[in-house]
């Protein structure tokens, strides 16, 4: 191939071009955080409501998980690649597939989280006279928080994997990155794009779990009871 | 070098039909036909899948057998989830190149196998440190040396486990691999890849239904063997102490648990016949 260099005299990384392009990497990288936190953010609000179908009327569960699980199987490739023919190559046809991969995870992590919330506590609730939809978001969400939690890290970071491919279609952020860096054989925005897409999913998984850390206080200190028991447990966090 | 894989596009007339392609005889014989680019597919999706077993099972299961690595389980699948393929696959291919392996398929066959191996890895752990200890401890009474009682009764009992995490990852690795189109080389994943070169929907459309078929289809062939052959040999090996304890052998909550982390298909069932 003509204008391919030598692989001998091709170096792996070009240090100029991180100081040249570095608004190029910026770019790509703000658009993957975006891309990420836009599918993770829309794919929670399908989530909350199929799931909240799913825990309201028991017959939809099955369903609703088996067409997120066909959803899940499709490859990525074929996935944003069909959308093609009908939203051409936009923001759009890397979104609906993105969106539509993290459902599986999230609306799994919100059924076992709200399955998983003793029965005695819901009896407890509803003996006190909280009404339905009160002893959901007050008593039984907090206590499903974790498994939602360890939800989204999956998502995010499953998302943060698929994003990359979707520089197939035109989008992509950091994955933009490495296809131009193969197209040209010009290793260093290959290595930049590939080694930040997974510094950013190693990040974001981290950033969640700390989040869910701290939401959970009273899970590292159980033994803490009555009014003062979440902020006394979160002070105490910061005790060596 | 076969590389600059993207350039070799197959000669296919623009205005042609999604069907008028699909069903053409010319799209699946020939070189750049259907055929021998399934084949291409399927074997790097075998090998990895071997490969990953090959390496997962017996270190894990050795973990497990001796009791150690309680942390190291969770932490790998951890990470194995955190790797995004087409970014390690990017990163290897320069590296490759340099050290004269070309394009392929080294750097998407290291990438696919670091995909394979955390839910194969996990599901073979946790199914043999979830065999009943009474059963472990009835297999030594009865003299069974150490490797017996791994081979012939831990790794045995935690057989279907162990294929659950097999499954998980082989239909993840049939659903990741055409990214390896564009990543300079061929496979299923070329007609996409092409279809988007030329502007052809039909190519890409039929492309995408191939690759989306052959990943549902590892799925349900998986299913099958997991229903059909495995019970099965449980049954077959597991059947002198079934016999005199009447007992479930199937490896214990823990080990189904594990199963479900890989599997959140699986997870949702358990859930809701637990709770019916």
């Amino acid at each position: 191939m003509t204008g391919v260099p030598a692989e001998a005299t091709n170096p792996i990384i070009r240090w100029e071009y991180l100081v040249d392009e570095w608004d190029q990497i910026q770019t790509a990288l703000v658009q993957h955080i975006e891309l990420t936190l836009l599918a993770v953010a829309l794919g929670l609000v399908v989530a909350a409501g199929l799931a909240t179908v799913a825990l309201r009327k028991r017959w939809t569960a099955g369903p609703i998980t088996a067409l997120s699980a066909f959803l899940y199987t499709i490859p990525s490739v074929a996935l944003f690649a069909m959308l093609v023919p009908y939203t051409g190559v936009s923001r759009t046809t890397a979104v609906i597939p993105l969106v539509g991969y993290t459902l599986l995870v999230l609306i799994t992590s919100i059924l076992i989280g709200f399955r998983s919330v003793p029965p005695a506590v819901r009896e407890a609730a509803e003996g006190m006279g909280l009404s339905p939809a009160r002893r959901a978001l007050t008593v039984e969400l907090p206590l499903a928080v974790p498994y939602i939690v360890t939800g989204i890290r999956v998502a995010m970071v499953t998302t943060v994997g698929l994003v990359t491919v979707a520089a197939i279609v035109g989008q992509g952020g950091l994955g933009r990155l490495i296809l131009d860096g193969l197209r040209r054989t010009f290793w260093t925005p290959m290595m930049v794009g590939a080694s930040l897409s997974i510094l950013l999913a190693l990040t974001f998984d981290l950033v969640i779990w700390a989040i869910g850390r701290a939401l959970t206080p009273w899970a590292r200190a159980a033994h803490q009871s009555g009014k003062h028991g979440a902020r006394a447990a979160r002070a105490g966090r910061t005790r060596p | 070098m076969t590389g600059v894989g993207w350039l070799a596009q197959a000669g296919v007339r623009m205005d042609i039909g999604l069907f008028e392609w699909l069903f053409d005889a010319g799209t699946w014989t020939g070189a750049d036909g259907i055929l021998s680019s399934l084949a291409d597919t399927v074997r790097l999706c075998v090998a990895v899948v071997v490969v990953a077993t090959l390496l997962a099972v017996p270190l894990a299961a050795a973990l497990a057998h001796v009791g150690k690595g309680e942390l190291a389980a969770p932490w790998f699948v951890n990470v194995g989830r955190a790797i995004p393929t087409f970014a390690v696959a990017g990163l290897l291919v320069p590296i490759s190149l340099r050290w004269g392996y070309g394009f392929e398929p080294w750097p998407i066959f290291i990438a696919l196998t670091l995909l394979a191996v955390p839910p194969i890895f996990l599901t073979t752990y946790t199914a043999v440190k979830g065999v009943d200890p009474v059963v472990v401890d009835a297999a030594r009474g009865m003299g069974f040396s150490d490797r017996h009682v791994l081979l012939n009764v831990e790794l045995a009992l935690g057989l279907t486990v162990i294929l659950t995490g097999v499954r998980v990852a082989a239909v993840q690795v049939v659903a990741t691999e055409p990214i390896r189109a564009f990543l300079g080389g061929n496979g299923l994943g070329r007609y996409v890849r092409d279809g988007l070169g030329q502007n052809n929907d039909s190519l890409v459309l039929g492309g995408a239904i191939l690759v989306a078929a052959l990943a549902l289809l590892t799925g349900l062939a998986f299913t099958a063997l997991e229903r059909l052959v495995m019970p099965r040999g449980v049954r077959r090996l597991g059947r002198g102490r079934d016999r005199r304890s009447g007992e479930d052998h199937e490896p214990d909550a823990s080990a189904r648990r594990a199963a479900q982390a890989v599997d959140p298909v699986g997870s949702l069932r358990t859930a809701d016949s637990g709770l019916q």
